[in-house]
């Protein structure tokens, strides 16, 4: 057994491994994540997960609920650490997969991933608790500094394979799964469906000058083959400007917070120079911190500092972009997983019992393979959209979306506030 | 879109309680508030609650005889702040943050939805529709009664809500509460820290001697700058990021800006 496969047996029994290890760790993570581009490109089938906080017993029910590393392909989107009382142990196990597994694991930078946040919100103090000094917590701050931005997935199919105890007679007819949500044990707990009618009629009321016919009943086998211009994650295009490409389902941009305004096409997110502490403003800022929220167009928080974006924005951005949908974390909520504006942005939460006081379950969304066999279809990504200006309502169709929903997993009690609260004589 | 909806029935806890001497204690703690009741208490109170709320959460205090009664909850506490963006605090980084989007960004600059995003609230507890109202006194909370051992029969510590402030500190507030035989003390607290800003700290206590019914009910507001609290510890040997995480020592050492006392006697 080689060490890291050790390594990643200890970190799965929440067993630390030594500092010089850690060191070696940390070392080998950045030689892979500097290899990475802003925006990783990842192709389905994949498992999207959201805020992790250290909460490392209920990682492991993740991994119980979504299938463990390498069977499942996952895409963890940031804030890996902090608030939990595991999270050196949550951290360096991921770590050690992407090591291990670097085609089978992808991490992006949650706005936690910073030393600045670290010192105040517990990942610090946890360092210095578990190795005695902060040089753990330094390497590991020098990996969060080359952790990529974003990420896109491609390829996801539009429709979803229904699970086993779907029952199929409970499908109004001519009509596909589109979203499900399991809990737990694998039984469905709610299902939407879209019309199957989604054919060449439909691709002739579109302007734009685009050959795939939607009709997902295709028989597999098309002629479109796979020619995605340049592989997105390298930031190589081969027509100059595409290259989020989609596929019939629309490409899936994976960050932790949401859009910036400074940000109007995926490139652009490529453009940003990433290896450095997260900064107080600017588009790296706004990736890792905004918040979509129900208004027109970009708003202020009123806490002085920070984005908020509308589901027009979100719209736009998507349509520019060949995108169907924007996957983000960064926001607890209780049902794990939130969908807004349509379907166009969704918040994924993957921390159950939040801060061990919450009681919210926790969310995985699982994006399956087009097995039509098209692929990906080329198409210069922004191109019409930016020189006619015109936001029309062709959308790509959306991926089916099967949310995995899990509660806290029963964990020994070491170091966990007591259940009850302890009598005391406050005065 | 056809949609089907398996709900999952919430499990039917009932809530904790105790009866002594004439007046009952209850508290109840749930989960925080799905998506739908947010959506209701964000259009009644006219502002997103806090990212944790506790919204089906309370601790009350009942009288049997008679119709005084005192509970604490999340949504009237909320309903106290500040909704116009008058009082509105400013993260730290805010100025630096600001400059450089006007730089960029000049065509945004509605601030959405202003308000308190502190969640600062002087909530002093939800009266019984029909109690008798307190009245001002100068008589304090025998302290020194509550400082003897006597057994605690019940005890329960509730959040009513909690913000991390988008990472930029802390804002809760709590309730605990112990019952002794001949006594009891609630205490409710409202906790702000704003890194590098603000600290604030307004504490409510509701004390209640069973054999006289007596009720006694106090207001304490303190607040100081982040700074000015940050020198005061700096002379001193303690872990300050550990001290400013606590609001117990916090208390001690953060000036008071404001108290109140109310008294009342409930009769037969």
């Amino acid at each position: 057994m080689s060490d890291l496969d050790q390594a990643i047996e200890q970190l799965r029994g929440c067993r630390l491994i030594p500092e010089s290890q850690v060191r070696e760790l940390c070392y080998k993570a950045r030689e892979l994540l500097i290899e990475e581009g802003n925006v990783v490109s990842v192709d389905a089938p994949v498992t999207i997960c959201g805020d992790i906080h250290g909460q490392f017993h209920d990682l492991m029910e993740l991994f119980r609920v979504g299938g463990d590393v390498p069977d499942t392909n996952y895409l963890f989107m940031g804030d890996f650490v902090d608030r939990g009382f595991y999270s050196l142990e949550s951290f360096l196990l991921l770590l050690c997969l992407k090591v291990r597994y670097p085609d089978r694991i992808t991490l992006i930078r949650g706005n936690h991933e910073s030393r600045q946040i670290t010192t105040v919100y517990g990942f610090y103090d946890e360092c210095i608790r578990k190795y005695g000094s902060a040089n753990v917590w330094r390497y590991c701050c020098e990996v969060f500094d080359y952790l990529a931005l974003g990420a896109i997935v491609l390829g996801a199919s539009s429709t979803l394979e229904p699970t086993s105890n779907t029952a199929l007679s409970s499908m109004p007819a001519d009509s596909e799964l589109e979203t499900e949500s399991l809990n737990s044990r694998g039984e469905v707990m709610m299902s939407t469906y879209r019309p199957r009618q989604r054919s060449s009629s439909d691709a002739s009321t579109d302007s734009r000058n685009i050959s795939p016919p939607r009709d997902i009943s295709a028989a597999p086998g098309q002629a479109a083959a796979p020619s995605r211009s340049g592989a997105p994650g390298t930031g190589a295009s081969g027509d100059g400007n595409g290259s989020a490409t989609t596929s019939r389902t629309g490409a899936v941009l994976c960050v932790h917070g949401g859009l910036s305004p400074l940000i109007d096409s995926v490139d652009k997110i490529r453009l940003i120079d990433r290896k450095q502490e997260v900064p107080h403003e600017g588009a790296m800022c706004d990736l890792l911190w905004s918040d979509p929220d129900e208004i027109e167009g970009w708003g202020l928080s009123p806490r002085g500092a920070g984005f908020l974006f509308g589901g027009d924005i979100v719209k736009q951005f998507n349509h520019l972009n060949g995108l169907s949908l924007v996957a983000r974390a960064h926001q607890l909520v209780m049902e794990g997983y939130k969908e807004m504006f349509d379907g166009g942005i969704v918040t994924v939460w993957s921390a159950p019992n939040y801060c061990y006081r919450c009681g919210n379950v926790a969310a995985i969304l699982e994006l399956g393979e087009d097995a039509s066999g098209g692929g990906t279809v080329a198409r210069s990504n922004g191109e019409y959209g930016r020189s006619n200006g015109i936001v029309t309502d062709n959308r790509v169709i959306s991926p089916g979306r099967r949310y995995r929903v899990f509660e806290a997993a029963a964990q020994d009690t070491r170091g966990m506030p007591a259940k009850k609260p302890v009598a005391d004589y406050f005065l | 879109m056809a949609t089907t909806c398996a709900t999952v029935s919430p499990e039917a806890k009932k809530p904790n309680s105790i009866t002594i001497n004439g007046f009952r204690i209850s508290t109840q703690k749930l989960p925080i508030l799905k998506a739908d009741p947010i959506e209701e208490m964000t259009r009644k109170l006219g502002i997103a609650p806090p990212e944790m709320i506790f919204g089906d959460n309370y601790v009350a205090i009942e009288h049997e005889k008679g119709t005084w009664g005192i509970n604490f909850n999340a949504f009237d506490a909320l309903d106290l702040v500040d909704k116009t963006g008058q009082s509105m605090l400013q993260v730290a980084y805010s100025g630096e943050w600001q400059k450089s989007r006007e730089k960029t960004h000049e065509g945004i600059k509605e601030v959405v939805k202003p308000f308190d995003w502190s969640y600062s609230t002087d909530y002093r507890g939800t009266l019984h529709p029909n109690a008798r109202p307190f009245e001002p006194t100068t008589k304090p909370i025998p302290i020194e009664l509550l400082k003897r051992p006597d057994p605690i029969l019940f005890f329960d510590e509730v959040i009513l809500y909690e913000d991390e402030l988008a990472d930029n500190g802390i804002t809760m507030l709590s309730c605990k509460i112990r019952v002794m035989p001949g006594r009891l003390l609630l205490l409710t607290r409202f906790f702000m820290r704003l890194d590098h800003v603000l600290i604030r700290l307004r504490d409510t206590r509701i004390y209640v001697e069973f054999a006289t019914g007596e009720v006694i009910r106090e207001y304490v507001s303190k607040e100081c700058e982040y700074e000015k609290v940050r020198q005061m510890l700096a002379a001193t040997r303690d872990d300050i990021p550990a001290f400013l995480r606590d609001p117990n020592r916090l208390s001690e050492i953060l000036p008071v800006v404001e108290k109140r006392s109310e008294r009342l006697v409930l009769g037969d």
